[in-house]
């Protein structure tokens, strides 16, 4: 382990070159995945909401998934990093979940109520960064995923009510969720093995694996569903 | 060509925000409301009223809601958003978009909250969907400004925000303000 705190972006300038890289990668990362998370889910999520109410919901949950791109690119920008690099469809790839577009009301339920945790679970890991920009960004950010996960968890509630709705929902479940342990990454990621040895981030990405199944398994039984056999990051 | 939203953002700082909730409607209310849903082509509509956070909240999640009336207003969106993206360039055009919306969206959650407060009795994730549709307000009378037209239907959507109200659009046969 390596003790650094860099309490600035200015600060940042005068770290070391791995732990100015390892950052940079974290900021476009976050940049890229929420506007991603943005484009494909919430916003046309709105289309298949059953109700006003449901749907101007989703325009909030929309709008502050933008914003929290808007927020890592505007930290990005302030590190220096060009914009092109933050935003889609400009080098990085996307993560496989984002490649299948939503095409019910009932998977964009099961995505807030499982996605969002894995990325609640993701700005977990950040709330102790040794760069403080990011964890205060992360802190900023954390109450909006916890909000965006109970909207999984409000409507998971409504649609568990019917027989017909509890089936919808598993489907969605049944689609989705083997997606979703692959988002933390590789097992023997030299990337986390860098963010580790600067405490930019605290677990690996097995443990933070782990602890998402454990989760959402719990989370998935409270609503009476039940999670499908999940495929193994490389 | 320069994308200049710096009026709208004025107008949006200075609305007044979700403070008419539930107050008896105005003649001045009554005639905003009008001509948003006489632009829609809802001509003439039945005006309501929702008293209070609890009424709003019941009539927003009953079944029997008017989509025609959200299915215009995507139409027209998508057409001005068309326009717009004829006008200006692309990344340009989104950026100010994502900016202004993140920007508005921060204002009126927090002045939707201040609303919540003080009347008392709404559920906590409705203070979400009053910024969610006023945040979605603003974006269309973003898009109609850049696309140029001054005269679609969000331009008197938008007096009814700035007015305190908040449109809960076509609901039953009626156009219900909260």
């Amino acid at each position: 382990m390596t003790d650094i705190v860099v309490k600035t972006v200015e600060e940042l300038k005068d770290a070391p070159a791995e732990y100015r890289e390892a950052v940079s990668k974290l900021v476009i990362s976050h940049a890229i995945n929420e506007l991603y998370g943005a484009q494909v889910f919430d916003e046309p999520a709105i289309a298949y909401a059953p109700t006003p109410y449901a749907k101007w919901l989703t325009c909030r949950v929309a709008m502050e998934e933008y914003g929290h791109h808007v927020r890592f690119k505007q930290l990005g920008t302030q590190m220096g990093i060009p914009e092109e690099r933050m935003i889609p469809g400009t080098g990085k790839k996307p993560l496989s979940i984002f490649e299948f577009p939503l095409k019910t009301w009932e998977e964009f339920v099961a995505i807030k109520l499982l996605a969002d945790l894995a990325e609640i679970l993701q700005v977990e890991d950040l709330l102790h960064c040794t760069f403080h920009p990011l964890r205060n960004l992360a802190r900023a950010t954390m109450p909006e995923e916890r909000f965006h996960a109970q909207f999984g968890e409000d409507f998971s509630a409504e649609l568990v009510k019917t027989a017909d709705g509890k089936a919808r929902l598993q489907a969605a479940v049944d689609e989705y969720y083997p997606y979703l342990p692959s988002f933390f990454g590789g097992s023997k990621s030299r990337n986390n093995e860098i963010f580790r040895k600067w405490k930019i981030k605290q677990r690996t990405n097995d443990e933070m694996r782990q602890d998402f199944v454990v989760r959402a398994t719990e989370v998935a039984t409270k609503y009476g569903l039940t999670l499908p056999e999940i495929r193994q990051a490389a | 060509m320069t994308i200049f939203l710096g009026a709208l953002r004025a107008e949006v700082r200075a609305a007044s925000w979700f403070a008419a909730l539930g107050e008896p409607l105005t003649e001045g209310d009554r005639s905003d409301a009008a001509a948003y849903g006489a632009a829609l082509g809802f001509d003439p509509v039945e005006i309501g009223l929702a008293r209070d956070w609890p009424d709003a909240e019941r009539l927003l999640k009953a079944p029997d809601w008017t989509p025609d009336w959200w299915d215009r207003e995507e139409a027209l969106r998508k057409k001005l958003l068309a326009q717009a993206e004829a006008r200006y360039p692309e990344r340009a055009l989104w950026s100010q978009l994502t900016d202004l919306t993140t920007e508005t969206g921060d204002l009126v959650h927090g002045k939707a909250a201040t609303a919540a407060a003080r009347m008392g009795n709404a559920a906590a994730a409705s203070i979400h969907v009053a910024a969610g549709a006023a945040s979605q307000a603003v974006y269309q009378l973003a898009l109609a400004r850049l696309a140029g037209q001054s005269a679609s239907p969000f331009e008197s959507k938008f007096r009814l925000y700035a007015a305190g109200r908040w449109p809960l659009g076509i609901l039953g046969s009626r156009l219900v303000l909260f």
